[in-house]
């Protein structure tokens, strides 16, 4: 073992990707985005994604045959839904809104309540989930056996016969090619001055001032990837206890995962809950303090925005964290 | 495995060549129990006698070397920090600047009303309150500015006090009080952390022998391993490195005086069984310089050390206390590495 020194001079900025032993997607991130993490045992190839793309869009992959992971997360509505909350077979309403997936391969983080990690250990909960696709993953296992074309596939990507921890690697791969950057914000930061309106200027100035939203929405990605209770749904008589079903503590009681505003203003409607329609609603929301709740996030309180700083807010999120190429995929030929 | 030392001699990572022998398994001696969350350790100067935030006790003890408790200052207030856990707190980060003035950080009042207070302590020992200090600043709220508090790490260098707090977390500032011979003052907001490592929560902070200020970005208490290791120069708050450790929540950093080693300890809010002392050693992956920590000893909620001059490390910590049970288990460990 050897000691050694070592000095810093200049900026030595070790800028690490967040997940561990990560390596990197071979293309072009854009603008205002990090290189995308992959696992050390999910590396992307052309054919995985291809693969992932299928499976992400069919809807085979739910007991009636109806429901697909698009179903939910849609590129023609933001990669999500459109609606308050998620819709699953026999048209069964959930509790929760459905997350946008574009840059979702950056966060460790997966669901309203972080309950899985990475979007491969997401992918395959909406499948079993009974009020969304209803599947067990012995009967998709067999069910994509059953589809030569598939068997083909996972033969060739993976070198066996279908897995369901393979129908997950092959799906998160997909996701993790779905990006959004390249915003008029992240333009401006690069030096195009021209980049952003005045308003939107403003707005920023206040998104990371007055308005106080960096204090959770930061970073690249415009979240902090933690939980945050800010009221929503709390007073409800049973309401939605978010993070703490899953961490047991307290002090995450009414907590949710802090979504990214990378093109928010493609995902309407709002909060875990769907329960804010417009953004000028949620910074509404925002400005009179949130809801008042034991658990209350510290960084929620009374903003006291005027209404023209409120409509300056509103336009930087709308105009500056609208990305120009925003990925929208058509579905793919289903394999037979 | 290679080792944090900061020995500035030349462009990059260098390699001294030197062989470190593997330390023995640490011995661990309980000084002082009973303590109530404390959350500050330092030494005296010339006297070498320990001194404790005994925080939500709200008062700062010194412990003589028969490992006798007295009172040195008393009197603070005290605040609840956390939404669950929850803690007591009252005095926090301790720092000498000579024999007789030491200095206090306060986490008993709400941000932008707690204090930097610079006490001179008597020769008698008599016990101090918290209002007797010889000087106190506090950053408050100004118009669209939030008022700072929980002074938790205190670290001296290039003139100056510097402060880690928790108030705006669009800022994360690290705050900066000059010490001038005539004075102290004034207490500014000086480097914010969190625009330059988009991570929330300076809170442990110690200096290289370079004058270097190096900090423990703690992060989010509800995300696991997001800690860092950032390096700032002091004089102009650039960020000099920026370093993920893995670690959960850093509280408490320290070189070791003999070997140039760097410590840090880990509280661990999500799982306080993973908490800890590490010694943080960099590594070379992809050409890059990449921070390990290697796990030294357990430790339960540890949240301050310091190093006496002939390498004993001394650590706080808050102990695990079920609820409904006595909650003053915390103390002072002397560990000899």
């Amino acid at each position: 073992m050897r000691a050694f020194g070592i000095v810093i001079v200049g900026l030595l900025v070790a800028v690490m990707v967040s997940h561990a032993g990560a390596q990197h997607w071979p293309r072009e991130v854009p603008l205002g985005l990090p290189p995308v993490p992959q696992l050390p045992d999910n590396p992307l190839t052309p054919e995985k994604v291809a693969l992932g793309k299928q499976l992400y869009f069919d809807p085979r992959l739910s007991r009636d045959n109806t429901v697909s992971c698009a179903s939910c997360h849609d590129p023609k509505k933001g990669w999500s839904n459109g609606e308050a909350v998620a819709t699953g077979i026999r048209g069964q309403k959930g509790g929760r809104s459905a997350p946008p997936v574009v840059n979702a391969g950056y966060l460790r983080f997966q669901f309203w309540d972080g309950r899985a990690q990475f979007v491969e250990g997401q992918a395959l909960g909406p499948i079993q989930n009974p009020i969304e696709m209803d599947m067990t993953l012995e009967e998709l296992v067999e069910r994509l056996k059953s589809i030569e074309g598939y068997r083909k596939q996972f033969q060739q990507v993976f070198g066996r016969d279908v897995q369901a921890e393979d129908v997950a690697r092959a799906i998160g791969a997909f996701e993790r090619t779905l990006l959004a950057g390249n915003a008029p914000y992240d333009r401006f930061k690069a030096g195009d001055t021209s980049a952003l309106s005045e308003a939107a200027q403003r707005g920023m100035k206040l998104f990371f001032g007055k308005a106080h939203c960096s204090a959770c929405h930061s970073g690249p990605l415009f979240t902090d990837g933690a939980f945050h209770n800010i009221g929503v749904g709390i007073l409800k008589e049973n309401p939605d206890l978010g993070r703490y079903e899953v961490s047991k503590l307290l002090g995450d009681r009414g907590a949710f995962r802090t979504p990214s505003l990378r093109d928010v203003a493609r995902t309407a409607p709002y909060m875990h809950d769907g329960s804010e329609p417009t953004l000028e609603a949620v910074v509404e929301y925002y400005n009179k303090g949130g809801t008042p709740n034991p658990q209350l996030d510290e960084e929620i309180f009374p903003l006291n925005l005027t209404e023209q700083e409120k409509a300056d807010l509103v336009t930087f999120l709308r105009e500056g964290l609208t990305s120009e190429d925003y990925p929208v995929v058509d579905p793919p030929e289903l394999p037979k | 495995m290679r080792r944090w030392l900061f020995a500035a001699v030349a462009l990059g990572v260098v390699g001294l060549g030197s062989v470190a022998l593997r330390a023995a398994d640490p011995e661990v001696k309980v000084i002082v129990n009973g303590l109530y969350n404390p959350c500050g350790v330092a030494i005296q100067p010339d006297t070498g006698e320990i001194f404790v935030a005994d925080s939500a006790n709200l008062r700062v003890i010194r412990v003589d070397k028969e490992g006798n408790v007295h009172e040195a200052i008393t009197g603070f207030t005290k605040d609840v920090y956390g939404k669950g856990p929850m803690y007591d707190i009252g005095p926090l980060g301790l720092c000498f600047l000579s024999k007789q003035i030491l200095v206090v950080g306060d986490g008993g009042k709400p941000d932008g009303e707690e204090l930097l207070h610079f006490f001179r302590l008597p020769d008698d020992n008599h016990t101090l309150k918290a209002d007797d200090h010889v000087a106190a600043f506090n950053l408050a709220a100004s118009e669209g500015v939030l008022g700072e508090g929980n002074f938790y790490g205190l670290a001296f260098t290039a003139g100056a006090i510097y402060v880690t707090s928790n108030g705006d977390d669009t800022k994360g500032w690290i705050a900066k009080c000059a010490v001038r011979n005539d004075g102290y003052g004034p207490f500014e907001r000086a480097i914010a952390t969190k625009e330059a490592v988009q991570v929330d929560a300076p809170v442990a902070i110690t200096v290289d022998s370079r004058g270097n200020l190096v900090v423990g970005q703690m992060g989010e208490i509800n995300v696991p391993n997001d800690s860092l290791l950032s390096f700032y120069d002091p004089r102009t708050g650039k960020l000099l490195a920026n370093y993920q450790t893995g670690l959960h929540d850093i509280t408490a950093l320290a070189y070791h005086p003999r070997t140039g080693r760097l410590y840090a300890t880990d509280f661990a809010w999500l799982d306080v069984s993973q908490g800890g002392l590490f010694e943080l050693v960099s590594e070379r992956k992809d050409g890059k310089t990449t921070a390990v920590a290697r796990k030294v000893l357990s430790l339960m909620k540890p949240t301050a050390m310091v190093f006496d001059p002939e390498g004993n490390l001394y650590v706080t910590v808050m102990g695990d206390a079920k609820e409904g049970e006595n909650p003053k288990v915390g103390q002072l460990l002397k560990i000899s590495l």
